[in-house]
């Protein structure tokens, strides 16, 4: 429970009377979370003959139970995806070939443990979606300052100052999507699994930016985030920044013009300092990584950023700092050998996580110094913005500008 | 006597310059053909270039493609056309030089016997070599990044020693396909790369004893945690959710 976000929406709640048009796609389902998962449904919509998709791969549902009253819909996915604590290209096809198969004008796609979430927070995810004039609702889900760290050193601060997108989450799991949205989303998805490749990941906040749609964000302050089949953070990093920066790539005309900023956000937490902390093996990792792994991260970062890593090779455990822009401009140059291929894209993703490391052992020194996780993350954001124009200057001129 | 001795190296004076007269042109139909066919090789990569651009192909590539496309601009597909053009054209003029350089001799030719297998295997051996160079240096790349992830004080050492294993194999598949040092290859082959396993695995091996002390007393202790929950809290590497 860390931040109220000051750009939630507030909208009229769905009622009994609402003839809704509205599809819930439950994307994952397991045989222990399918009855809590629509139980939880009929509470937050009660009397409201919802449709819900549900795979026909979930078991058989005996009748007498509170969701009755909701419209089961079984459907054979025209694509199946392998992974199931996120949402993927095949989530997004399937989508939307539903909601053109039952006229729906507006989806509620619903990730993995949806059952944990708050019946209000569904009501307000629906709401939302239903609202007149928004295109992708996404969920700004409140995680502790030890979780969601990709999200915060990553995504959040590329997807806000590359596509000036407001959304905490940008890869949430759960989102309300408009019916045109589902559409974009559903074109850019079958591109993958038209290659067989069901399982990759798209990113809606900035394919909702680029198509110049209407973004929302609903608080959803309580869920349980499922947990991905490999914890291992190389095949995280892989995976998903690696998607995060083919994706940065594929849309670099459209960001490179991007001039403007997102406002700041009001940050009202308290510090989340009550946990103990111990950054000790974090930082051992880093210093290993230092002394092995500086000739590949010197293919990839500018002698400045190297000085910077050498500074904190020999920083104090206590106060162990990594500077913001020093973290946005590694994250920067990383994107760009991405880009330029300029050494194995495992390789680059691999010589990545120990720097995220150290960022994450600087972001819980920091937070355990009094300073809300909220406000360092709004900080490291703007830094991000304010660096955007070196990464646009190497994106265009690699070779030439590189201080 | 010394006329026999004088008539002796006479003969063979005139049978070492008669078979240098037969060589040079072979030599130089190789050379040539691989000097012509390169230049022709940059000339049609340079044309290709300029059509390709002209064109867009990059572009219209990624456009009408359903797949999507990873290019890199130093990998441009016009890129790839040219250079391809460009090596097709130099390996066809190894080929047909190779083909003169054969047909300038009798087949019974002594240099012929000796030298065409050299010339031919030669190329085979080059690209095993460069191949070679480059599975090591990724491999060792690979290793080296894995296991800095893995936290192991050794990353550098395991490195090393990936790398260099496959080198040495890289040198003995080398001379073996040259038909160079015969068993002395595969004697020394053996020695060097039953070495480096050997001092890999006593490096690793020492290396790592207080790693395996380290892991058998934490699974001590898990197992007296398991007995009192309030045994051992969670380091802050365990509590962590990146995603």
């Amino acid at each position: 429970m860390a931040t109220t976000p000051s750009n939630a929406t507030t909208t009229a709640p769905v009622t009994a009377s609402s003839e809704t048009g509205m599809l819930v796609h439950i994307t994952t389902v397991s045989p222990e979370t399918i009855e809590p998962a629509l139980s939880n449904l009929a509470l937050a919509f009660p009397g409201i003959p919802l449709t819900v998709a549900i795979p026909d791969t979930a078991p058989n549902l005996s009748a007498g139970h509170s969701f009755d009253k909701l419209r089961l819909l079984p459907y054979t996915p025209a694509a199946v995806s392998s992974a199931n604590w996120i949402l993927t290209a095949a989530d997004y096809f399937n989508t939307y070939k539903l909601a053109q198969e039952h006229n729906a004008s507006a989806c509620l796609m619903l990730g993995a443990d949806s059952h944990t979430m708050q019946p209000e927070s569904l009501q307000r995810l629906a709401a939302a979606t239903l609202s007149t004039g928004n295109d992708l609702v996404v969920a700004h889900y409140h995680p502790g300052p030890r979780e969601s760290l990709l999200n915060s050193a990553i995504f959040y601060p590329m997807s806000r100052s590359l596509f000036c997108a407001r959304p905490r989450f940008p890869l949430a799991i759960d989102l309300g999507v408009s019916l045109r949205m589902a559409e974009r989303l559903a074109t850019t998805a079958q591109r993958y699994t038209a290659a067989g490749q069901d399982d990759a990941l798209l990113w809606p906040v900035a394919e909702a930016t680029v198509a110049n749609f209407t973004i929302a964000e609903t608080d959803i302050p309580v869920r349980s985030s499922p947990t991905p089949v490999t914890p291992d953070l190389n095949v995280l990093l892989s995976q998903i920044a690696g998607s995060l920066f083919s994706d940065i790539d594929s849309k670099a005309s459209y960001w490179q013009r991007i001039r403007h900023t997102v406002p700041k956000r009001t940050i009202t937490a308290a510090t989340d300092a009550s946990e103990p902390l111990d950054i000790t093996a974090i930082l051992q990792s880093f210093k290993l990584a230092y002394s092995n792994l500086q000739e590949i991260w010197a293919l990839v970062l500018p002698p400045h950023s190297l000085l910077g890593l050498k500074r904190l090779s020999v920083m104090p455990q206590e106060a162990f700092r990594m500077p913001d822009s020093l973290w946005a401009r590694i994250v920067y140059d990383f994107v760009l050998a991405y880009r330029l291929r300029t050494i194995n894209r495992n390789h680059l993703m691999g010589a990545l996580a120990p720097l995220y490391l150290a960022w994450v052992a600087s972001h819980l020194t920091l937070v355990h110094s009094g300073i809300p996780a909220e406000q360092h993350i709004e900080e490291l954001a703007q830094a991000f913005e304010t660096d955007k124009p070196y990464l646009v200057s190497r994106w265009r001129w690699p070779d030439r500008f590189n201080p | 006597m010394w006329q026999q001795v004088e008539l002796a190296l006479s003969q063979s004076a005139h049978r070492a310059l008669v078979t240098l007269a037969n060589f040079l042109p072979g030599l130089l139909a190789l050379v040539l053909a691989v000097t012509i066919l390169t230049v022709v090789g940059i000339f049609l990569a340079a044309v290709l270039r300029r059509l390709l651009t002209a064109l867009r192909f990059d572009e219209r590539l990624a456009q009408g493609s359903i797949i999507p496309l990873e290019w890199a601009p130093s990998h441009s597909p016009t890129l790839l056309v040219t250079r391809a053009a460009f090596w097709g054209s130099v390996v066809l003029g190894c080929l047909i030089g190779i083909s003169a350089f054969d047909a300038a001799y009798a087949g019974n030719s002594q240099v012929s016997f000796f030298l065409f297998p050299y010339l031919t295997h030669s190329v085979g051996a080059i690209l095993l070599f460069m191949v070679g160079t480059l599975i090591a240096r990724f491999l060792a790349r690979t290793v080296l990044i894995e296991a800095v992830n893995a936290r192991l004080s050794y990353a550098r050492i395991l490195s090393l020693g990936v790398k260099w294993l496959v080198l040495v194999l890289t040198a003995a598949m080398v001379l073996d396909h040259l038909e160079i040092g015969g068993t002395v290859v595969d004697l020394a082959f053996g020695i060097l790369f039953g070495g480096i396993v050997l001092t890999l695995a006593l490096a690793v091996g020492l290396g790592s004893r207080d790693m395996v002390s380290r892991s058998l007393e934490k699974n001590t202790d898990a197992e007296i945690a398991a007995g009192d929950p309030l045994a051992r809290p969670a380091s802050v590497s365990e509590t962590l959710r990146h995603f």
